[in-house]
């Protein structure tokens, strides 16, 4: 557990975060890089304060697990955006901001001061960034999308699930997350050039758009081939090609082969080996099947048909009897590169994440929380959780009166009028 | 005026493969840095080898699955493992702002190739190093790939049909989920040495990161002692979350439709969308049974629209088919159309986001292997027409 003091790349510079949970993700990762960041929410809490799960599974604002995963490095104020009195209010907040994150819809973006013309206009060197889920502008701009939507639209779901059976997203919410990471690089592009122009600019951030970015190689399958990638179950499709099984069950849980486990391609003579060292290679050790499998060598695609399915069945009865460990550990020696089916609790007692010091301890009233901890590691300006996610409107005296000025009992005034 | 390229200026020496690499230096090439792909014939980049190839037939220059990924950049071939190579290499980095690559660690340390020693030759380099687990570590030595990288973070053991087999998303997810994390530090990085002159290494372990994208999986276990579970297509907080099959399209029956209520106002609203009242007070399974039977004679898109008007949010399953037909992809301009000298007018992806004044800009269409041998080694390193000749016939460029 690491506790690290030195500043991320981004200390300079102060974040404006007006997100929910489409974008809530890029705020994090600014804040991760060191931004000062202030999540701007209404007075009695932000939407997403009651999204679950929550701790002990007591539905509070302060107990959003959701809250709290999101949220931290981040500072809090309220802030009534739909009063004259917060709107003047917001516009000398971000007067003292490098960058403006929101998530408004954009047919509610003028009433609410956020129209990208009237903040470049008063605000030149900010950089705005506006995560929604079509783009601002567009036939679509204006329709609704949840996760699912945005996976389906996006592209993604579609080469998600079983053949013949529903499309699914997983069960963590994928196009938020591709949104909200991929609007993390446009703003920081944008930042850049800033630093040689002066000038900031805005960024329009689509959902589904960043969706498009999952295909893997979709997008030239349907352009050469006119074939569309599509839902390959326990597998995968490689330029319109399906390939073998994928995931395989352990004594103890899956593990995560590559298609038939490395028993065509560069490594099938080894891998045959590996299966006949304990004695389950069956007839794969005959002349024909080793001409057979060396004939596969540099190749992407499986065998299929009848081959595939005896190069399955043998490896389906292997994986069966030993550990995950195990398989995972004696197919790396041979360089397949297989893989755990990890679970929240096996990630959490992994010794390669431990011995990389990768969880981070955060401090709560209610104890200690375990987070995973810097997605990145910076030899001179280092990542970091510095602080947890903030109670509602815990740094509106830090907020308005430090960063704006404004006296202690003119905020209590603030407050008791419902404006913060 | 015309407004200069975001990274004109910027160079950057990109040994990275396959995946994960390539995307983090095509969102610097699409917005002008000078990225040169440093690969061989050698040991190819095994995309190169990877269908789709233009009309079926492979070849090292004719494979989409690379071509889609290495938009804007130049490449020169180079073998490492020739006994000039990497000092040829070396000449190279020190020319460059950036360098990028994405082996196990032994590979950079085999050639002496590692942050330390390339400072020698580039004092304020910025290098990112982007293995499956990090430098440092127990499995640091590990292979391993996108498809088998989402088991290993999490995200496949929430990628299934209730209670089945974690098979994970259909395509190799972390190679397009963690580029987005690594070229943000990556920038982030730059942006620190714009302003103190000082370069940095950068350790970014694709695990570690994707682990991020696994939403409050962490913390209700860490909190709570729950381990999630994966739903299918569903929500753990609302239904209907589903998607359902449509009618077919021509000969096409595998149309389906997302539709998602998360609020009563929502269900309302389907409920007058399909004509039936009763749905506001139904059963959620029995809701899901009544959807699918009323979605199944209905066309997708046309369903969409109907719902999308109501207040209701619902979206087709598009296929890749479809949204190159998409027209919000459309307005936004997703696809570039290229002219590759042997693949031919080709379309790439683009950037998902739109930078109002200096948006991106593919400029050309994936390189040739060695293409830019040339301009590379006289040009920039400063060889003269005799040493590149030497190199050339020695082996070094193969």
């Amino acid at each position: 557990m690491t506790t690290q003091t030195a500043a991320g790349p981004l200390a300079p510079f102060r974040v404006i975060d007006l997100t929910n949970e489409l974008g809530q993700l890029a705020g994090r990762m600014l804040g991760d890089l060191g931004a000062e960041v202030i999540k701007v929410e209404p007075p009695g809490g932000d939407e997403s304060r009651f999204i679950g799960p929550f701790r002990a599974d007591v539905v509070d604002p302060e107990y959003s697990l959701h809250w709290w995963t999101f949220n931290a490095n981040k500072l809090s104020a309220t802030l009534d955006l739909t009063s004259i009195r917060g709107q003047e209010l917001f516009t000398r907040l971000l007067a003292t901001a490098d960058f403006l994150v929101e998530t408004c819809p954009p047919h509610a973006a003028s009433a609410l001061g956020l129209g990208v013309e009237r903040i470049g206009a008063s605000h030149p060197r900010l950089v705005h960034t506006s995560i929604t889920p079509f783009g601002r502008e567009g036939p679509y701009a204006n329709w609704k999308a949840t996760d699912l939507v945005g996976t389906a639209m996006g592209g993604l779901s579609s080469m998600c699930g079983a053949p013949g059976r529903p499309p699914i997203r997983p069960t963590a919410s994928q196009g938020f997350t591709q949104a909200s990471a991929q609007a993390v690089v446009g703003t920081l592009i944008a930042h850049y050039q800033r630093t040689k122009s002066g000038q900031g600019q805005h960024v329009d951030q689509s959902m589904q758009e960043a969706v498009t970015f999952t295909h893997d190689n979709a997008t030239p399958t349907w352009d050469i081939r006119g074939i569309n990638n599509g839902r390959p179950g326990n597998g995968r499709e490689i330029g319109g090609y399906k390939s073998g099984q994928y995931v395989y069950e352990a004594a103890d849980g899956y593990v995560a082969a590559l298609s038939y486990g490395g028993l065509f391609g560069l490594t099938a003579r080894q891998t045959i080996e590996w299966l006949d060292h304990h004695g389950m290679a069956e007839d794969l050790t005959s002349d024909e099947w080793l001409a057979k499998l060396d004939a596969t060598q540099g190749l992407l695609i499986p065998p299929t048909g009848e081959d595939g399915d005896h190069l399955n069945d043998i490896l389906v009865a292997f994986c069966k009897q030993f550990t995950r460990a195990q398989l995972v550990a004696e197919a790396q020696q041979i360089r397949n590169g297989w893989g755990v089916v990890n679970t929240p609790r096996d990630l959490l007692e992994n010794e390669h994440l431990a011995a990389r010091d990768y969880w981070t301890e955060v401090e709560y009233e209610e104890g200690h929380v375990t987070y995973p901890g810097p997605w990145a590691k910076l030899s001179k300006t280092p990542i970091s959780i510095r602080h947890r996610a903030p109670r509602i409107g815990e740094h509106n005296f830090y907020v308005y009166g430090n960063l704006l000025g404004i006296s202690d009992e003119e905020i209590l005034q603030m407050s008791a009028d419902g404006v913060i | 005026m015309a407004i200069s390229k975001v990274f004109e200026g910027i160079r950057i020496a990109d040994f990275a493969w396959v995946g994960v690499g390539p995307l983090v230096s095509k969102y610097l090439a699409d917005h002008g840095a000078e990225v040169i792909r440093i690969e061989s014939s050698v040991r190819p980049e095994p995309l190169r080898r990877a269908p789709p190839f233009a009309n079926d037939e492979p070849g090292l220059d004719n494979s989409g699955y690379y071509a889609d990924f290495n938009s804007s950049k130049k490449c020169v071939s180079l073998n490492l493992q020739h006994p000039d190579g990497v000092k040829i290499a070396k000449r190279i980095v020190e020319h460059c702002d950036i360098v990028t690559e994405s082996f196990t660690p032994k590979a950079m340390r085999g050639w002496g190739m590692t942050y330390e020693d390339l400072c020698e030759v580039r004092a304020d380099l910025i290098m990112i190093s982007m293995p499956m687990y990090g430098l440092t570590g127990p499995w640091s030595m590990w292979q391993g790939y996108g498809h088998v990288l989402q088991a290993a973070a999490g995200i496949s053991h929430l990628t299934a049909y209730p209670g089945e087999e974690p098979i994970g998303t259909g395509v190799a997810y972390t190679d397009f989920l963690v580029p987005h994390f690594a070229a943000s530090a990556l920038l982030a990085a730059l942006d620190h040495r714009q302003r103190t002159g000082e370069g940095q290494n950068i350790d970014f372990g694709q695990m570690e990161a994707a682990i991020h994208a696994t939403e409050t999986m962490v913390l209700d276990y860490t909190v709570n002692g729950r381990e999630q579970h994966a739903l299918g297509a569903g929500h753990p907080d609302f239904r209907p979350y589903g998607t359902y099959r449509c009618a077919a399209r021509g000969d096409d029956d595998d149309r389906w439709i997302a539709i998602t209520v998360t609020n009563d106002a929502e269900l309302a609203a389907l409920a007058d969308v399909a004509g039936e009242s009763s749905w506001t007070s139904l059963e959620a399974d029995a809701l899901d049974t009544a959807i699918a039977e009323w979605t199944r004679s209905l066309q997708a898109e046309e369903l969409m629209q109907l719902l999308q008007e109501a207040g209701v949010a619902a979206g087709v399953v598009q296929t890749p088919e479809d949204l190159r037909n998409d027209p919000q992809l459309e307005h936004r301009e997703h696809y570039w159309m290229l002219d590759h000298p042997t693949m031919g007018h080709r379309a790439y992806d683009g950037p998902s986001f739109r930078l109002s004044e200096t948006p991106a800009e593919l400029t050309k269409a994936a390189p040739l292997l060695g293409e830019d041998n040339e301009y590379v080694y006289k040009d920039i390193v400063g060889m003269s027409d005799d040493e590149y000749v030497e190199h050339l016939v020695s082996g070094a460029f193969d």
